[in-house]
């Protein structure tokens, strides 16, 4: 066994990783705090936030390491974290993903090398702040993100053995599929070395508060029993997050209107319009996608007849560009 | 106090050579992965079960363990946690050892069958990862299950951590099958905290020195001795009755004595020692907080910090909770002048939970006793319960201390009022009915036939009816239960009220406070939907004949569910069906238990793999054929049944307004769709059309009717020349393809004749004019 030590042996070191479903940051998680407790000679404790078992909602993995002869007692969530990593960089967006981030931590987070979030200035200012573009990497190696994410923050807290992660790694994947090892592998290795550490960007003062999600209603203002006399209430929620890198767009000249996307379109996020020229049969027309609602599974594309919808890479700002809302002005009440 | 406090908080490495006696690893494992490995260990010869979260992994994990020849318990799948609790009763009447694993509903479904169980004295284990009883559905953890378990006669021992999860399934062994006391065991940790936290933990390697000391399973009586027959469970009124349960009370009261021997023995076999009552710090604890499981440990902590800054604090907890501890908590409070007990769980008008209510009692026994009782109610529903939390428990307690007054002995902690000024999101107003009911489907009674012509609106009029279920709920990408809906909700005319018994589409559309219902929504847990909407369609019915309801909105009742619950609710929705009930019955089935992470259900093919049924080197998926749930419904002699694939919308929705009609006009319909999952078929969500095509080509998923008792197949691929062999299927899904390699022959073979078998007994009851 490895020995390694914590940067304060007498404090836990914890990890929170910010992710979707499916992206794979549970297994991140539990591949690195495995090592640890098993090759690194430290105590630790992993777990994830959960709900029900689908893909494609908010998921947190936390990783709470101490000294090999300190007992873990605490299974409480990871609120105010030494090492933040967030899996998709839509979360950023989200004030409680980089809640309760130490002013000494480290905060590395997925993204194309094109610009800065402005969302980054609520970082704290004496922390590290890191970049890699996990999601190419991935696609490049035939890995997956959270490779290249390990290795980035291996690179980021040195006292993780990295050989010892990346074995660890290895031996995770070997048995369900032995030509990702060598994938694997080589993204692990572009993630500690491709990074790139942003300087200057946080603003924050001290370490970031935490934040405890709180409920809108209390047991004073909810309606007895639970339930929600508020049908229909889902609209306010953006689905975009689900989303793992393609849209389906959007071309009126070639539909010919027939409704067959709207039968296997599990989001009911097509957009349809009544139209009634001067004696004619009214025709119901397809308008287009609101993309707030629209989780990118490309059934209306598979399902299209006349290619009137097609899979495109998703770039900043085109979902919100090409966006036909279903509710236009926003729906009674919503806020 | 700095060595002391070393002292306290540090344990032994555990690369040292460890206390006890037998060879260890260690591993990191969860809560549950250690119930799961404890039960490889000891080798049970049976398990029953039913999947409920958080529990699910300890059988998903044997599934595991078991595909890779590690362990040959056999592993049955109930029909529901009810019938879990039969087949462990059933198997542990044959002397052998059996284990279960449930939570929250499980065990109260099961719970009937607990009692029979303990007062018949025939000993088991059964891990119970905690978790809150409905309703509303709460999956995360509190205590409110296993507080119904105290007055079942079982045995309680509750595990704080992984390792002390591993460690009292051992102990459970030789506890339950004690000659003194022959009772069931119930293993009790917190779901999700424990049940899926990861932690080291340290494992017997030496299986002989496990055996050793588990002994043989010895009983007293067997069913399974034909030589020596005997006669399990009489009619037995009083006077014998109150005789019966003086016995379980003697054999609870004999477990106090050997509980403590077992736990000794365990100690010096592993080194690791498990008091009855866990007293942290508790020996000059001016105030102190008594919580059971993860909580406790989370106030060690605080304890900790507390007594540095000069506070007596301390932590009581305990490691068994059936027998209850009365004299050790009698004792260990003797001296402490406050104390916080925190319920995870209420006992609603009790002015405390069971725990605080026997911790009172238990004191009051002590006519010398003054401590202070303050009763918390914490953490239900999974709140978490951190340092802070812990801190202001033992802060209370001072308060008391400093005052010598008890200003509010029970109250709810962490609650909150809400802010009447808060505005919410109202969603969307109600469906006016003539806006869906725009005649999209036509339907007309052939008197020739007897059957129902359907005639539909094309496609593209339809689009634009409003769905009956918002935009914004969480399905998975490509979640074929949406598009099943959508369909059948695009043809059915006029209001309608839907039932969700539990599973995808309920746990996705309704999370608080939030709903993508448009039409008033209904959920009740699986084992019971279909009685329960009858219940309402009848007081429907009842309302307008006494005129106390207007009978202008002619409402059709639907109930909606996954293949899982109509595996666990078969007896309430057959119920139902024999009842003849005006309502229509939708199954989306999509092969599985998909909401708590694909395990296996009935409707789940021959040698498919799921969470419950792995493939490995010593098992091939599942193994029995796939529930012909149809034919069952055909039986009940309802009015129409259908089968439909999402794949086929205009066939679907045919079928359902024919569902309408008839739930409307005679009684009950029922249809069966099959429904794409692209997260547990593994295929890329988009997968959708291909493979729900071939299933049908390939005759796995026949598309028919049965109506009026006539069989009508309403897509023949073999008409269309279109028949596929099972293999094109089966080649299009992660968790099939392990059949199409080779070695796997048989297994396919089967498929294919099951298959074959089915259809063509299908095509001859399509043919024949009676059948």
């Amino acid at each position: 066994m490895n020995k390694c030590v914590l940067p304060d042996p007498e404090k836990f070191f914890e990890i929170r990783f910010e992710s979707i479903g499916g992206l794979g940051a549970h297994a991140a998680g539990q591949i690195l705090a495995r090592a640890a407790v098993l090759d690194m000679d430290l105590n630790g404790s992993h777990f994830s936030s959960y709900g029900s078992e689908k893909k494609g909602s908010v998921v947190r993995s936390y990783v709470r390491l101490g000294a090999s002869d300190r007992p873990i007692r605490t299974s409480a969530p990871i609120d105010s974290p030494d090492v933040i990593v967030v899996f998709h960089s839509a979360l950023l967006e989200q004030d409680i993903t980089i809640a309760g981030l130490k002013q000494s931590g480290v905060l590395i987070f997925n993204a194309a090398a094109d610009g800065v979030p402005d969302t980054l200035a609520r970082a704290p200012a004496a922390s590290r702040v890191i970049r890699i573009d996990a999601t190419n990497i991935a696609i490049e190696e035939l890995s997956r993100p959270n490779a290249v994410l390990l290795g980035t923050l291996t690179a980021a807290a040195p006292f993780l053995d990295a050989d010892i992660v990346l074995r660890a790694l290895t031996e995770k994947f070997k048995q369900r599929n032995p030509q990702a090892a060598a994938a694997n592998e080589r993204a692990f290795k572009r993630g500690a070395s491709e990074f790139e550490e942003l300087h200057g960007v946080g603003q924050a003062e001290g370490d970031l508060p935490i934040i405890r999600p709180s409920p809108v209603l209390g047991y004073e203002t909810a309606p007895i029993g639970g339930v929600i006399p508020y049908p229909g209430n889902t609209i306010s929620n953006d689905l975009s997050m689900s989303r793992t890198g393609w849209m389906p767009l959007f071309d009126e000249e070639k539909c010919i209107h027939c409704g067959l996307c709207a039968t296997v379109c599990p989001d009911f996020c097509l957009v349809w319009t009544h139209e009634q020229s001067n004696g004619d049969v009214p025709k119901v027309r397809l308008k287009g996608v609101d993309y707030q609602y629209c989780k990118g599974c490309m059934r209306c594309i598979e399902t299209c007849p006349t290619e009137a919808l097609t899979r495109v890479t998703e770039t900043p700002g085109l979902a919100d560009r090409l966006r036909v809302p279903l509710y236009a002005g926003g729906a009674p009440g919503e806020n | 106090m700095a060595t002391e406090l070393h002292a306290v908080i540090r344990e032994p490495n555990p690369d040292e050579p460890a206390a006890g006696s037998v060879r260890q690893s260690t591993d990191f494992l969860s809560g549950n992965e250690a119930a799961a490995r404890a039960a490889r260990d000891i080798g049970f010869h049976v398990m029953g079960y039913f999947p409920i979260t958080p529990s699910t992994e300890v059988a998903e994990t044997l599934s595991k363990m078991q595909a890779a020849g590690e362990h040959d318990i056999v592993m049955i799948p109930a029909d529901g946690e009810h019938g879990a609790a039969g087949i462990c009763y059933g198997a542990a009447l044959g002397g052998g050892r059996v284990l279960n694993a449930t939570s929250s509903q499980g065990l109260l479904y099961a719970l009937e069958q607990l009692p029979v169980q303990s007062s018949t004295r025939v000993p088991m284990v059964l891990n119970v990862a905690t978790r809150a009883v409905s309703g509303p559905l709460d999956i995360r953890c509190d205590h409110s299950d296993i507080y119904f378990a105290l007055n079942t006669g079982w045995i309680i021992l509750l595990a704080r951590e992984p390792q002390a999860v591993y460690d009292l399934n051992l102990a459970a062994i030789r506890i339950g099958e004690h000659a003194d006391v022959r009772l069931p065991v119930l293993v009790a940790y917190d779901g999700f905290f424990t049940s899926h936290q990861k932690r080291r933990i340290r494992c017997i390697e030496d299986r002989e020195a496990l055996q050793a000391f588990l002994g043989e399973p010895k009983t007293p009586y067997t069913a399974l001795d034909p030589e020596h027959p005997v006669t399990f469970g009489p009619y037995m009124n009083d006077p014998d009755l109150i005789n019966n349960k003086k016995q379980h009370s003697l054999a609870m009261e004999a477990a106090r004595r050997v509980i403590p021997e077992v736990f000794a023995e365990l100690a010096e076999l592993t080194g690791r020692s498990y008091p009855v009552l866990d007293e942290y710090r508790m020996d000059d604890a001016e105030v102190a907080v008594v919580l059971l499981n993860s909580a406790a440990e989370t106030a060690k902590e605080v304890a900790d910090k507390l007594r540095r800054d000069g506070t007596l604090a301390g932590v009581l907890s305990l490691n068994v909770l059936r027998p209850f501890p009365a004299d050790g908590i009698r004792q260990a409070l003797k001296d402490v002048k406050a104390v916080v007990v925190g319920d995870r769980a209420d006992s609603y008008g009790a002015d405390g939970g069971n725990l605080s209510l026997e911790v009172r009692a238990a004191i009051q026994l002590d006519p010398d006793n003054h401590t202070r009782v303050l009763t918390r109610i914490y953490g239900l529903g999974g709140k978490d319960f951190d340092d802070g939390d812990a801190e202001e428990f033992f802060n209370e307690a001072l308060e008391v201390v400093k005052t010598g007054r008890v200003e509010t002995p029970f109250a709810y902690h962490g609650i909150y009022a809400g802010d009447p000024h808060e505005t919410f999101a109202q969603g969307l107003p109600a469906i006016d009915s003539a806006e869906v009911s725009r005649g999209m489907a036509t339907v007309t009674e052939d008197p020739e036939t007897g059957r129902l012509n359907v005639e539909l609106k094309p496609l593209w009029a339809m689009a634009e009816v409003p769905g009956r279920i918002a935009p914004g709920h969480g399905a998975c990408p490509g979640c074929g239960a949406f598009p099943v809906l959508h369909q059948v909700f695009s043809v059915l005319e006029g209001d309608i009220v839907v039932l969700f018994q539990t599973g995808c589409a309920m746990v996705v559309t309704t999370g608080y406070p939030k709903t993508a219902h448009r039409v008033t929504y209904i959920h009740n847990l699986f084992q019971n939907g279909a009685a329960t909407l009858s219940g309402l369609v009848e007081m429907y019915h009842e309302l307008i004949r006494r005129g106390e309801l207007p009978d202008s909105r002619d409402i059709t009742f639907v109930m909606v569910t996954g293949d899982g619950g109509m595996d666990i609710g078969m007896g309430a929705a057959l119920g139902a069906a024999h009842r003849n009930h005006h309502m229509m019955i939708l199954e989306y089935d999509n092969e599985g238990y998909m909401n708590t992470g694909a395990q296996l259900s009935y409707s789940t093919p021959l040698g498919h793999r799921t969470s419950t049924s792995e493939v490995g080197t010593a098992r091939r998926g599942k193994a029995t054929h796939h529930k012909d749930t149809a034919q069952i419904f055909a039986a009940a002699h309802i009015p129409y049944v259908f089968t439909a694939s999402e794949g086929y919308p205009e066939d679907l929705m045919r079928k359902a307004a024919k569902a309408q009609w008839y739930a409307k006009h005679e009684g009950m319909s029922y249809g069966k769709i099959l429904s794409f999952c692209p997260l547990n078929w593994t295929t890329t969500d988009d997968a959708a059309e291909s493979v729900l095509q071939v299933a049908v080509d390939a005759c796995f998923f026949p598309i028919y009717e049965v109506e009026r008792g006539k069989t009508n197949i309403t897509y023949d691929p073999e008409l269309l020349d279109r028949r596929r062999p099972v293999t094109d299927w089966l080649g299009q899904m992660g968790k099939t393809k392990h059949l199409i390699k080779k070695g796997n022959e048989e297994r396919v073979a089967a498929i294919e004749a099951e298959v074959e078998r089915r259809w063509r007994r299908l095509k001859a009851m399509h043919e024949h004019p009676e059948l």
